[in-house]
């Protein structure tokens, strides 16, 4: 009886999906050989360069789906809960493994490592799945909240335990799937607002604490002739109108001095924007709400501006008092305020210019100047900075091939999630998109200097064994759901 | 059913958003912003220049005077090295731990992040010792450079040295149309180096090349290979240069030896010398801050006197210009006879002269009073004042035509005009800038110590030998210049090829001419005979007025007589008598020039010259 499921998973499965799945995985190949070339081996059955690895891992990922391929729907279903409790042992487990490179991340067999990990959240996946498929489960009780919550916070703080932090953000995307699956709107909107809110008075911070200290290396510049020379030394002829202006000061140059740190400090006048927003506010609700429905409105918008006023304060207090120096630093190199091109901004400094040097075209594939392993000027090139290599071989153009196979990657997974008559199916189709989704806007945005630089990788170009294994699995159980979505009821 | 069915589209917007997001920012990033093109380049792109070596220098027989050999130099990165142990390190360089941190701090004061030396001319046997391990050392590396050497230890000031380029002439050369320099260069400082530096120092080449993250240089992307420097061949002859040298040791002074028929300068001796090797490598600051101290004696070893004394008044030698200008200009003739009247200005005893020539013979200083009031005061205007003012202004131009109180356009840098004092001058420099008499209220009286060479008349040494030159040439001279060529193939520079002409006609020469031999045969200059050579010369005594001072000696020589080869100027500080101490030195240099070998009596005049040492201003000798 399998065996007829097994020829009809061929016809039945979502071959979009698969063609899809395997651009990336030779796109990604091609971007890792080009990234590594060159370590004296430019075979691709050589075990000991990373390109061979990646070939043996990616060879090990295919026989891994055709397995999946041939499991049964049910059979994957009934084991969730087994998965996840097998990846929570080893997620314990590894934290007693020796540290590599200063994380308790990898089971070392041989000259392999294992990152269990990459694997928590195809676990996670399918147990959170199973979990909120279930008759009765409904995630507007606070029970299925609070357990939902504990699935997946578990595994999380392992993870950041090992410590790999960038890992355990990546649980945040579940938020997606339980916001499709029914949780409410407000918490989403709400944490969007946060994020604004936070982003900006970070932003108005750094702002201010950069004007202060150019202001006073301006003035330590002007009274102190060799720090002037020296200052002339390093920026070439720039006047000093100009230093003043430019932000070229790395941190150990401008010894940071005190903010004059008040109550509101230097976001008051972000409090009074907020204030006048709100303000307005009222007004439209005075004008166009009807008097019967005002009293919802009112209390609203009282209470959300008092929490965010309350919110910027303490980010504000945060800012001054718990930040230091190297996370200020941090702060404004993100918001472009500052640029230490061999300091804490090294990393980014060297990878937008990688990608911004391949222009329309690329240099060519293979012939990248500093993300090519010869010259290495790219850090991680061939983890998270991958994206480098191939932005800078290829260009514009191939940057742009690659943010569209991958947005249609992801789309085609919430279609294949909305067609589906199993519970299950669509919301583990979720899982599966937006994981993916978090990785790729946290890894894209990384590198081309729109989101912080958390350590995450880009399926199926990041160089590792168990990422492309665990983004496989992913990919090929879902596959197999939704070849059978036919033959399930719910 | 699903209530929360239309979320979806919420997602699926949210993921064309983020990717729309994504592709405008690469966009931005990768077309729309040019500057990340040029980032990259800073980036990978690295250039390292490749240095030619320095040109040779020759003296006139094709002798080596200055040679070009290999030696290293070691730079340092102090951000860039690596955790090498220092112990280790200071092994490797053979320093103590001292000095490599004073190097080190020193290169960490320039700037922490670049290349600055750190060992500057090692020689290649040292470098051979650390050549396979310095490649391991990050943050150190060398570069191939030439180091002067002087086979011949002499003329140090007209060969000049070098020396890495000071932050003014780098800053000099940035502004220049073709700069040239980087900042651990070495160029041409003084003398000869100094003047054909474009022409020693060759074309740079060039490599640029890909490198990567450590620096490495990993792909040549173009080179060009660099270009030698030109050689010079000077017209120096080793022989008399040395020679001269023997004589003026000791001595504070200067030798001047030119070749009439052509301008060229055969030795250019200014005592105290030093030998160039000493500004060799390293410590050079040392070194020049120890010889610089010798200035405080008043001896002034690091310049070239011959070129750059120009206050050196030219006594009796004056004389010949005087008759000959006098001469020419007609207020005297050859035959013309003056009494020797010592009211007028103070003589020593000598037979009546009777013509120019017994004048000059016997250094009669009434007889050129008389003709130097002739040539000022000619009676054209009844005004005393007035007729001094027009007959100095035809006097100093007739007097320039020798080259005195002109620039020349000797190749060597630091040449000075000298002096001959004109109506302007009186007018409005003297007795001082400050409070000069004024127009037409000085006149011949005022200035009547010129007619011997006195009084406000400066001349240097070249132009010394140069007015030797003229009467050797019987009117005409080449600028004298140190160098006949550059490269094998170059040729001598236009104007070291064109004659310049005196004001006076050859004729006036010949009575000049005689006068001069005589003065070495029966006058005051007998110390300056060499059998079988007939020398004209004429010695000059330039007085020292302050008591206990000796005056200086001076003395100005051709040879032979009907087919000049050499002609000489020689000028010894406090050495009294023009026929004391200059007419002897100034012979040897003619017979050790003309003869290759001395006479007897002239290694007997040798031994008297070597075996005196004159230094001192009111020393006493023999």
């Amino acid at each position: 009886m399998s065996t007829l499921r097994n020829i009809n998973v061929w016809e039945k499965m979502d071959k979009w999906f698969l063609v899809l799945y395997l651009m990336l995985v030779v796109m990604g190949f091609s971007t890792v050989y080009s990234a590594g070339i060159g370590e004296g081996s430019e075979s691709l059955f050589d075990w000991q360069t990373d390109h061979g690895k990646q070939f043996y891992w990616i060879l090990i990922s295919l026989f891994m789906g055709l397995i999946i391929l041939l499991l049964e729907g049910s059979f994957i279903r009934n084991i969730s809960y087994i998965v996840y409790g097998v990846v929570l042992f080893l997620l314990i487990a590894v934290l007693f493994m020796p540290a590599i490179k200063g994380a308790h991340s990898w089971f070392k067999i041989g000259s392999f490592t294992i990152q269990p990990a990459e694997f928590a959240k195809v676990a996670a996946s399918l147990a959170f799945a199973r979990y909120l498929s279930k008759t009765g489960v409904k995630i507007e009780n606070f029970s299925t909240k609070r357990n939902v919550f504990l699935l997946l916070v578990i595994p999380m703080i392992l993870i950041i335990l090992e410590p790999d932090p960038g890992t355990g953000l990546v649980f945040l995307s579940f938020i997606f799937v339980m916001y499709r699956e029914g949780l409410s709107g407000n918490i989403l909107i709400m944490g969007l607002f946060a994020l604004i809110i936070g982003v900006l008075s970070v932003y108005v911070a750094s702002f201010e604490t950069v004007e202060i200290n150019n202001q006073h290396y301006y003035e330590m510049v002007k009274s102190d002739p060799e720090l002037f020379t020296k200052t002339l030394e390093k920026y070439g002829s720039l006047a000093m109108d100009e230093l003043y202006s430019k932000t070229i000061f790395t941190a150990d140059e401008i010894p940071e001095i005190a903010r004059p740190s008040s109550f509101f400090s230097n976001n008051y006048w972000f409090v009074i924007v907020l204030l006048l927003f709100s303000g307005v506010g009222f007004v439209i609700v005075r004008t166009f709400v009807l008097p019967r429905y005002r009293a919802k409105y009112y209390p609203t918008l009282i209470w959300g501006t008092l929490m965010a006023i309350v919110f910027i304060l303490i980010i504000n207090w945060s800012y001054d008092r718990v930040f230091q120096d190297r996370h200020r630093t941090r702060f404004q190199i993100q918001f472009g305020l500052k640029e230490d091109r061999l300091g804490d901004g090294y990393n980014i400094y060297q990878a937008l210019s990688a990608i911004g040097s391949g222009e329309v075209v690329g240099k060519g594939y293979m012939d990248g100047t500093l993300s090519n392993n010869k010259y290495k000027h790219v850090p991680e090139q061939s983890t998270d900075f991958i994206f480098c290599s191939w932005a800078e071989e290829r260009g514009f153009i191939g940057s742009l091939v690659l943010v569209v196979v991958y947005t249609f990657f992801l789309l085609r997974a919430i279609i294949i999630a909305e067609r589906q008559r199993s519970i299950f199916t669509r919301i583990f189709a979720y899982c599966v998109s937006s994981i993916l989704f978090f990785h790729f806007m946290i890894n894209l945005g990384m590198v081309i200097g729109l989101a912080p630089v958390i350590g995450i990788p880009l399926p199926f170009f990041s160089k590792g064994g168990s990422a492309i294994l665990g983004f496989s699995a992913l990919v090929f159980i879902l596959l197999r759901l939704d070849a059978e979505r036919k033959d399930v009821l719910r | 059913m699903d209530p929360y069915q239309n979320r979806r589209w919420v997602i699926i917007l949210s993921i064309i958003a983020v990717s729309i997001v994504m592709v405008v920012r690469l966009l931005y990033l990768q077309v729309l912003d040019d500057k990340w093109a040029d980032r990259s380049e800073e980036i990978t792109h690295s250039e390292k220049s490749l240095k030619p070596s320095r040109g040779l220098i020759y003296d006139r027989n094709g002798v080596l005077l200055v040679e070009a050999s290999q030696v290293y130099d070691i730079y340092v990165t102090p951000d860039k090295i690596g955790e090498t142990d220092t112990t280790e390190l200071c092994k490797i360089f053979d320093l103590t731990r001292e000095e490599f941190d004073k190097k080190l701090e020193k290169a960490s004061n320039y700037a922490s992040y670049k290349a600055s030396i750190f060992i500057e001319g090692m020689h290649k046997d040292d470098y051979a010792k650390i050549s396979y391990i310095l490649p391991e050392l990050d943050g150190f590396y060398e570069e191939r450079n030439t180091q002067r050497g002087y086979p011949e230890h002499i003329a140090a000031h007209v060969l000049g040295y070098i020396g890495i380029i000071s932050k003014e002439e780098y800053d000099a050369d940035r502004n220049s149309e073709e700069p040239y320099y980087t900042m651990n260069d070495y160029i041409g400082k003084s003398g000869i180096e100094l003047v054909y530096e474009k022409e020693l120092r060759g074309k740079r080449g060039k490599v640029s090349y890909l490198k990567d993250r450590l620096g490495n240089e990993k792909e040549d992307l173009y080179s060009r290979s660099a270009k030698a420097g030109e050689n010079l061949y000077t017209t120096l002859d080793v022989e008399l240069q040395k020679y001269g040298e023997l004589l003026m040791h000791n001595k504070v002074g200067c030798i001047v030896a030119i070749e009439p028929s052509t301008g060229e300068i055969l030795s250019m001796v200014s005592a105290p010398f030093y030998d160039p090797e000493l500004f060799v490598g390293r410590d050079f600051g040392k070194k020049y801050a120890k010889i610089n101290q010798e200035d405080s004696l008043g001896l002034k070893p690091l310049i070239n006197k011959g070129i750059y004394n120009d206050t050196y008044r030219p006594g009796s030698i004056f004389k010949l210009v005087q008759a000959l200008v006098g001469m020419e200009e007609g207020v005297i003739q050859h035959n013309t006879a003056f009494a020797c009247n010592k009211a007028l200005i103070g003589c020593h005893n000598h037979p009546s002269p009777t013509s120019v020539s017994i004048a000059i013979q016997h250094s009669c200083n009434p007889y050129f009073y008389q003709v130097f009031k002739k040539l000022i005061q000619r009676g054209d205007d009844p005004s005393i004042f007035k007729d001094s003012r027009l007959g100095i202004e035809k006097w100093a131009a007739a007097v320039k035509s020798f080259g005195l109180g002109v620039k020349l356009e000797t190749d060597i840098p630091g040449v000075k005009s000298g002096l001959i004092p004109d109506a302007n001058f009186y007018d409005n420099e003297f007795p001082s800038k400050d409070k000069p008499y004024g127009k037409h209220s000085w006149a011949f009286s005022t200035i009547y110590s010129n007619s011997i060479g006195e009084g406000e008349i400066g001349v240097s040494p070249l132009q010394m030998a140069n007015l030797a030159a003229i009467i050797a040439n019987r009117g005409f001279y080449y600028t004298p210049h140190l160098v006949r060529k550059v490269g094998e193939n170059g040729e001598k520079r236009d104007i070291y090829q064109k004659r310049n002409y005196t004001v006076v006609s050859p004729e006036h020469f010949e009575p000049v001419v005689n006068a001069m031999e005589q003065v070495v045969l029966n006058g005051t200059a007998k110390r300056a005979q060499i059998e079988g050579i007939s020398v004209c010369g004429k010695t000059g005594t330039v007085e020292n007025k302050a008591e206990n001072i000796n005056d200086h000696s001076v003395f100005i020589a051709f040879a032979p007589k009907d087919d000049p080869k050499i002609a000489v100027a020689v000028y010894v500080e406090y050495g009294t008598w023009g026929g004391t101490w200059a007419a002897p030195i100034a012979s040897l240099m003619i017979e050790r020039y003309l003869n290759g070998q001395l006479s007897e009596k002239g290694k007997a005049k040798e031994d008297r010259v070597t075996s005196t040492s004159i230094l001192y201003k009111n020393q006493k000798f023999k």
